[in-house]
C-alpha cells in the first residue's frame, strides 16, 4: 500500500524526478488512473448530503450507510426489506396491545473500544434521541419510557399501540452510543440536552459504537473513510477500508466505475446507465422506495382559482404519468398509487394514476375555470434520484398546458423553497422523499392534511377548507393498533383517503441503479440503512 | 508613496468590515429558511424543533444583535460555525484553500509561460500568421465560457481518449499524501512519494490549462504590445546594429523591458483567477474555496457564506495592493494615489 | 508603435481586420436574435422530437432532454442574451457615469461617499458579487440583470469621475466659470462632452464579458428560468446530460463566437487608439 512507503527515503532523489515529469505532463498516455491493487479498499462514488455524523442529530441518505455501519441498533431490517431480525438485541417479545417492548440484548455485543453493550448504553442512547430535538428526534415520538431492569433487558412503553416500533427501532437514528466515551466529549442525554449537549463536532471525527467499521475520516464535502472495526463481536466484515467519495454527478460516478477508480455507485440516471457499455461495470436497476411528487398548495397566497377538490382532481388527469417516467428516467420507473412507496404496508392493489385529458377539461369546466390561468410553479432546483426538477417541471407546465394552466416556473434553492411554502405556500410545486424508516405510519404523519401535519400547513388550508382530511387520525391510530394481518388493510383506507385529497400528487418512483464493479459482491439496497456495507466484499 | 501605502493599509481593514456588513445583509434579506442546512424538510413546520435550532444556533435573537455578535466575533479571528458542516468556518476554509491556490498557482504558471512564449513569437513574426494566430488563441481564451471548455476537456480528454484522468484532485483510491502544506503536489514532493505526485498533476492538467487559457491570453498581448513598443527604440537598434543576434535581441533586451508591465498584470491576473476559480471548481469537483461559495450558498450557510466572501476580498485586495506597489516601483514617474478619491 | 493596417486605402482608419471580423461576427448573432422567427425552425419551447436525439438532417444540433430542437433554442438565445448585454452595459453606464459625473464635480462628502461606495463594491471579488446578489432577488432574468449592474457600475463611476476631475481643469472650462455659467450648465455643456469616448469604448470591451458571467449566473441556477432558451442555463443542462454533447454544444458555440466578436471588437479598436495615441 502507499501509505507505507517510508517518507524520508526517496526525498533526495525526488527533485529531478519531478522536473522530468513535469515535462512530460501532456506527451504520457500512461496519466490517466490506472486500477490501483490497494488490499480491500472499497471506494464508494456518492454525492454526500451529511451535515452531522452524530446519531440522534444526522438525518440524511448517506448518514444512513455511515452510521448503519458505525454503530448497531437493538433490530434490523432484514434483506426482504419487510422482517426485523436481532441485532443487539437476540430475542423481544411484544405485549399483546403492542405498548410494551421487552428486548434482550445479547451477551457477546461489545462497542469498538472493547466494552460491553449494556441496557444503560441503550437507555441512554434513545433518551438522548429524543431529547436533542433533532430532526430524527420524531422517532422517538410516543415512547413513554425506556427501562432497565437488569444489565441485558431493555423495556420500552410506548403512550398508544405501535405496530412499526420495531420499524422504528431498526433505524440508523436508534443507534445505540457507548454512552462512557460519548459523556467524556460532551454529550448529554436528559432534558435540556438540546441546549447543553455538545458533541456534535466530535461525532463528525469519531464513532462510538458497535458497528463492523469504525469512522476513520470524515473531510466535508470530499470524503468518508471507515476503518474494519478490528473487534467486531460478529464475522468481521470483509474488505478493510471503506472511502465515499463525494461525486457531485452522475455522468463522473459512472466514469470514475469505468476507470476503475470507484466499485460501486448508487446514484447514477438512467439515461447515463444507458451509455455504460464496459463489460466490467455490473448495472441493476431496482424498484426503489423513494418518490417525487407534485404537490397542490390549495390554499396558497396568488392563488387564481378556487382549488377545490375537483380543480385538484383534474390536475391530477391531466399529468402524463407515463410521459413524465420517460422524459425524466428514461423509462426506468414506476408510477406510484398514494404517497407511500410502493412496497411498504398498504400500497398493494391501490388504483395507479393515469392521464384522462377529457375529463380533467370537463373536471375544470363544471368549477367554472375557463380560458387560461396562470399558476406560480415555485420548486426546488435539484437532481435527485435520478430525476432532474427542472426536466420534470418543464414536462409539467407542458401537461397542464393542455387543459389551460399555465405554470409561470421558478426555481429556487431549497431554503428559498422552504421559506416559500412554509409563509405563503405555493401554488404548484415538486418535492422527493425516502424513507426514515420501514412503515407506513411516518408517510401519514407527514402527507396527510389532518390538523397540524407538515403538509395541513403547507396547503394554508384557511383558503382551501376542502383540503383538510379530519378523519386520518383516527385511522391511523387504528392502523397502528392493528394486529399484523391487519396492517396491510388499515393503511390501504388511509392510502385511499390521501389519493381523494389530491394534495400530494406521486408522479414517479425511479428506479435506483445499484452499479458496481464486477467482482464486487452483496451489493444490495436497503429500505432502512441504503447500503449495508458490512454485506459486501471485492474479490 | 509611503503615505499612500499607509493609507490603503488602513483602508483595508474598514474595506473587510464592509465587506462583511454587505455579505450580512444581503444574506439576511434573502427571503429564505436559515435553518434549510440544520432541520431537515420533514420537521421544518415542527415548532419545538425549530425553536430549539434557532436557539442553538443563535437564530432566534434580533437581527442587529446577530450582527453584534458576528462583528465582535470577527475582530477577534472568528469566524464562526458553518450551519452545514457544522465546523469553524476557518477550519473549513483552511482546509480548502490550498486545494485554489494549488490550482491557481499552476494556471498561473501555465498562463505566464505559455502568454510570454506566445508573446514573443507574435512580437517576432509580427502580422504573419504566428500574430494572427496568437491573436486567435488569445481572445479565445476570454471568450471561452470556462465552464464549457471544461466539459469539453473532459469530455475529449478523460472519456474518450482516457489520456487525463477525470474531476478530483487525486484518485479515490489513494488517500492524499501527508498535509503539510495542503499543496498536493508540494506535499507528495517532501515526502518523496512518486506515485501521489504523478496523480496529483495528472489531475491538475486540464482544470489549471483552462484556468490558465485567459491569463495566457492577456499576457501574449501585452508582451507582444510592449516588446514591439521597445524594439521600435534607439537602443534595440543600436544592439542591432553593433551585430547582436536576434535572439539576444529578442531575449536579453526587449523581453527584459516588456517584463515589467507583465509582472503588475500577473497580481491582477492572480485575483481573477481566485475568482475564475468558482466555475472551474465546480466543473472539476475541486473541493476548492470556490465549490464551497457555491454550496454556502445554495444551503443559505450565513457565517460560512460571509467567511468565504472575506477570504475572497481578502485575496483580491492584497493582490490589487501588491499589483499597485509593483507598479510604482517598476515605474517612478506615475504617481500613484491622484485618481484614487 | 506600428500603423495600424488597413484593409484597403479609403476605408476608415478604425475599420482594421480585427475589428472587421468582430463587426460581422456580432452583426451575424444580431441578424440571428432579430430573425429567429422568420427561419421555420421548431418551437423552441415545445417537445417537437424524440428526446436526446444526436444532429440529424431535420435537427443540425439534435434535441435536448425535454426533445426540443436545440438549433431553434439556441438561435433564439441570441435574443435573451444580447439583450441583457444591452441592458445590463446601458444601466452600469448610466448609473455608475451620473453617480461618477456628481461625485466629480461636486466634490466633498458626496465624493466621499461614492468613493467608499465604490471601494467596498470593488472590493468585492465580481463572481461572488453577482453570487450573492442573485441568491438574495432569486432566479429570473432581471434579478440577474441587477446582479451585473452591481458588479460594473463602479468601474464607470471610477472611470467618469476621473474624466470629470482632468476636463474640469481645462482652460475651456475655466474660461465658461469666469464667463459665469451655472454648475448644471456648466457640467452638460462643457465637461460631459468630453468625457464619454473612454467610457463608451470601456462599455464596448465589457459587453462580451458580461454576456459571459450572465450565462456562468444562469449555469449555477441563478439566472434564467426554465424553458427560456438562455444559453447558460442550456450548457447548465447539457452538462447533466454529458453523453449527449450536442445539448451543450450549440449554446456554447454560441457564446465562444459573440464574446469572441465583441473581444476581437474591442481589441481592434483598442490597437487603434494606442497608435493613435502614440503618434
Amino acid at each position: 500500500m502507499l501509505d507505507t512507503i517510508p517518507a524520508r527515503r526517496h526525498s533526495r532523489r525526488a527533485r529531478p524526478f519531478a522536473l522530468a515529469l513535469v515535462a512530460l505532463i501532456g506527451l504520457s498516455p500512461a496519466l490517466a488512473p490506472r486500477a490501483q491493487a490497494a488490499e480491500a479498499t472499497l471506494v464508494i462514488a456518492r454525492d454526500m448530503d451529511i451535515t452531522s455524523l452524530d446519531p440522534a442529530r444526522a438525518f440524511c441518505d448517506t448518514c444512513q450507510i455511515v452510521l448503519s455501519a458505525t454503530y448497531e441498533r437493538l433490530v434490523d431490517l432484514g434483506p426482504d426489506n419487510r422482517t426485523i431480525v436481532p441485532l443487539l438485541a437476540e430475542s423481544w417479545e411484544v405485549n399483546a396491545d403492542q405498548t410494551v417492548f421487552t428486548f434482550k440484548l445479547d451477551e457477546r455485543a461489545r462497542f469498538a473500544d472493547g466494552g460491553q453493550v449494556t441496557s444503560a448504553d441503550v437507555a441512554w442512547s434513545l433518551e438522548r434521541l429524543k431529547h436533542l430535538k433533532g430532526n430524527p428526534s420524531f422517532l422517538m415520538d410516543g415512547v413513554a419510557a425506556v427501562e432497565t431492569p437488569d444489565a441485558r433487558t431493555v423495556v420500552i412503553r410506548t403512550t398508544a399501540p405501535n405496530s412499526e416500533l420495531l420499524g422504528i427501532l431498526a433505524a440508523p437514528y436508534a443507534a445505540v452510543v457507548n454512552r462512557a466515551v460519548a459523556e467524556a466529549n460532551g454529550a448529554k442525554a436528559g432534558e435540556g440536552a438540546d441546549a447543553a449537549d455538545q458533541a456534535d463536532g466530535w461525532f463528525l471525527a469519531n464513532s462510538a459504537g458497535s458497528g463492523p467499521f469504525t469512522l476513520a475520516a470524515y473531510a466535508p464535502d470530499d470524503e468518508v473513510r471507515l476503518a474494519r472495526n478490528a473487534g467486531y463481536w460478529r464475522d468481521a466484515a470483509p474488505v478493510a477500508q471503506v472511502v465515499i467519495k463525494q461525486v457531485k454527478d452522475s455522468v463522473t460516478q459512472a466514469q470514475m466505475l469505468q476507470s476503475g477508480a470507484a466499485d460501486i455507485a448508487m446514484q447514477i440516471d438512467a439515461d447515463t446507465a444507458a451509455g455504460v457499455t464496459d463489460p466490467n461495470v455490473v448495472i441493476e436497476p431496482t424498484a426503489s422506495f423513494n418518490f417525487v411528487y407534485v404537490a397542490l398548495g390549495a390554499g396558497a397566497d396568488g392563488m387564481p382559482i378556487s382549488m377545490t377538490r375537483p380543480v385538484r382532481e383534474a390536475i391530477g388527469l391531466a399529468l402524463d404519468y407515463e410521459g413524465i417516467i420517460d422524459l425524466t428516467v428514461a423509462g426506468k420507473g414506476r408510477r406510484i398509487a398514494a404517497p407511500i412507496p410502493n412496497g411498504f404496508p398498504g400500497t398493494e392493489g391501490l388504483p395507479l394514476p393515469a392521464r384522462d385529458l377529457d375529463r380533467a377539461k370537463a373536471l375544470l369546466a363544471e368549477a367554472g375555470i375557463g380560458g387560461r390561468v396562470t399558476l406560480e410553479a415555485v420548486y426546488p432546483s435539484v437532481n435527485i434520484y435520478g430525476v432532474d426538477f427542472d426536466i420534470l417541471m418543464q414536462k409539467v407546465q407542458q401537461d397542464l398546458g393542455d387543459v389551460g394552466l399555465d405554470l409561470a416556473l421558478q426555481p429556487v434553492t431549497f431554503p428559498v423553497w422552504r421559506e416559500r411554502i412554509t409563509a405563503t405556500g405555493i401554488p404548484v410545486t415538486a418535492v422527493y422523499y425516502a424513507p426514515d424508516y420501514f412503515g407506513s405510519g411516518q408517510y401519514v404523519q407527514f402527507f396527510g392534511t389532518q390538523e397540524g401535519s407538515p403538509w395541513y400547513k403547507r396547503s394554508h388550508v384557511a383558503k382551501a377548507p376542502d383540503a383538510v382530511n379530519p378523519r386520518i387520525p383516527d385511522l391511523l391510530a387504528a392502523a397502528l393498533a392493528a394486529p399484523a394481518e391487519k396492517v396491510d388493510e388499515a393503511f390501504a383506507a388511509i392510502a385511499r383517503e390521501m389519493i381523494a385529497d389530491r394534495i400530494i400528487l406521486p408522479v414517479v418512483s425511479p428506479d435506483l441503479t445499484l452499479a458496481y464493479r464486477k467482482g464486487v459482491k452483496g451489493v444490495r439496497y436497503s429500505a432502512c440503512c441504503n447500503l449495508p456495507l458490512a454485506e459486501i466484499s471485492v474479490e | 508613496m509611503t503615505r499612500y501605502l499607509l493609507r490603503r493599509l488602513i483602508a483595508m481593514p474598514l474595506l473587510m468590515l464592509g465587506v462583511a456588513t454587505a455579505t450580512f445583509l444581503l444574506s439576511h434579506i434573502t427571503k429564505a429558511d436559515p435553518l434549510a442546512a440544520i432541520v431537515s424538510e420533514r420537521q421544518m413546520n415542527n415548532p419545538e424543533i425549530v425553536a430549539a435550532a434557532k436557539a442553538r444556533w443563535g437564530l432566534d435573537r434580533s437581527l442587529p444583535e446577530q450582527y453584534a455578535v458576528y462583528i465582535s466575533n470577527l475582530v477577534q479571528g472568528d469566524l464562526g460555525v458553518s450551519f452545514r458542516t457544522r465546523r469553524p468556518v476557518a477550519d473549513d476554509i483552511g482546509a480548502r484553500l490550498p486545494a485554489t491556490l494549488e490550482l491557481v498557482v499552476f494556471a498561473m504558471i501555465f498562463g505566464v509561460t505559455a502568454g510570454i512564449g506566445l508573446g514573443v513569437a507574435a512580437a517576432h513574426w509580427r502580422d504573419g500568421w504566428i500574430d494572427h494566430g496568437a491573436r486567435l488563441v488569445a481572445l479565445i481564451g476570454s471568450s471561452m465560457p470556462v465552464f464549457w471548455t471544461g466539459l469539453i476537456l473532459l469530455y475529449v480528454f478523460s472519456v474518450v481518449l482516457g489520456v487525463f484522468p477525470g474531476p478530483g484532485r487525486i484518485d479515490a483510491r489513494v488517500a492524499p499524501p501527508p498535509g503539510v502544506t495542503g499543496f498536493y503536489t508540494l506535499d507528495a514532493l517532501i515526502a518523496g512519494d512518486m506515485e501521489r505526485l504523478r496523480l496529483a498533476l495528472a489531475h491538475l492538467v486540464l482544470p489549471a490549462f483552462v484556468l490558465g487559457w485567459a491569463v495566457m491570453g492577456i499576457i501574449s498581448r501585452l508582451v507582444r504590445g510592449s516588446m514591439l513598443d521597445v524594439m521600435e527604440q534607439d537602443y534595440i537598434r543600436t544592439a542591432r546594429a553593433k551585430g547582436a543576434g536576434e535572439g539576444r535581441v529578442l531575449f536579453a533586451h526587449a523581453l527584459r523591458n516588456a517584463l515589467i508591465p507583465t509582472l503588475t498584470i500577473i497580481g491582477h491576473s492572480f485575483a481573477y483567477l481566485i475568482t475564475g476559480a468558482v466555475l472551474t471548481e465546480t466543473i472539476f469537483a475541486w473541493p476548492g474555496i470556490g465549490a464551497y461559495a457555491v454550496d454556502s450558498a445554495r444551503s443559505l450557510d450565513h457565517p460560512a457564506i460571509i467567511g468565504v466572501t472575506l477570504v475572497g476580498a481578502a485575496a483580491f485586495l492584497i493582490a490589487n495592493l501588491v499589483t499597485d506597489i509593483a507598479y510604482a516601483l517598476a515605474n517612478p514617474r506615475i504617481e500613484i494615489g491622484r485618481a484614487d478619491g | 508603435m506600428a500603423e495600424a493596417v488597413r484593409i484597403r486605402p479609403g476605408l476608415p482608419g478604425w475599420l482594421t481586420p480585427p475589428v472587421a471580423v468582430g463587426l460581422a461576427v456580432v452583426a451575424f448573432w444580431v441578424a440571428a436574435a432579430l430573425t429567429a422567427d422568420l427561419w421555420g425552425l421548431a418551437d423552441p419551447l415545445r417537445m417537437v422530437a424524440r428526446r436526446l436525439q444526436p444532429p440529424s438532417g431535420a435537427h443540425w444540433l439534435g434535441t435536448d432532454a425535454l426533445g426540443r430542437d436545440v438549433l431553434s433554442r439556441t438561435l433564439h438565445g441570441a435574443r435573451i442574451s444580447l439583450t441583457i448585454a444591452a441592458v445590463v452595459v446601458a444601466a452600469a453606464v448610466s448609473l455608475g457615469a451620473a453617480l461618477g459625473a456628481i461625485a466629480g464635480f461636486v466634490g466633498g462628502w458626496v465624493d466621499g461617499l461614492v468613493m467608499r461606495l465604490v471601494d467596498v463594491t470593488l472590493a468585492f471579488p465580481p463572481v461572488l458579487l453577482a453570487m450573492a446578489v442573485a441568491a438574495t432577488l432569486g432566479p429570473g432574468l432581471e434579478n440577474a440583470v441587477v446582479a451585473l449592474v452591481a458588479v460594473w457600475w463602479p468601474v464607470y463611476a471610477r472611470l467618469m469621475r476621473a474624466q470629470v476631475l482632468e476636463v474640469r481643469t481645462r482652460e475651456h472650462v475655466e474660461a465658461a466659470i469666469a464667463c459665469g455659467a451655472g454648475p448644471m450648465r456648466l457640467l452638460t455643456r462643457h465637461i460631459l462632452p468630453l468625457c464619454w469616448t473612454p467610457v463608451l469604448i470601456n462599455a464596448t470591451m465589457d459587453v462580451g464579458q458580461v454576456i459571459l458571467l450572465a450565462a456562468a449566473l444562469s449555469f449555477i441556477g441563478l439566472g434564467a428560468t426554465p424553458p427560456t432558451p438562455e444559453w447558460g442555463a442550456m450548457i447548465s443542462e447539457g452538462a447533466t446530460q454529458f453523453y449527449s454533447w450536442w445539448i451543450a454544444f450549440g449554446p456554447g458555440f454560441a457564446i465562444l463566437t459573440v464574446v469572441l466578436g465583441f473581444n476581437f471588437l474591442g481589441d481592434g479598436l483598442r490597437d487603434f487608439l494606442d497608435t493613435r495615441s502614440a503618434r
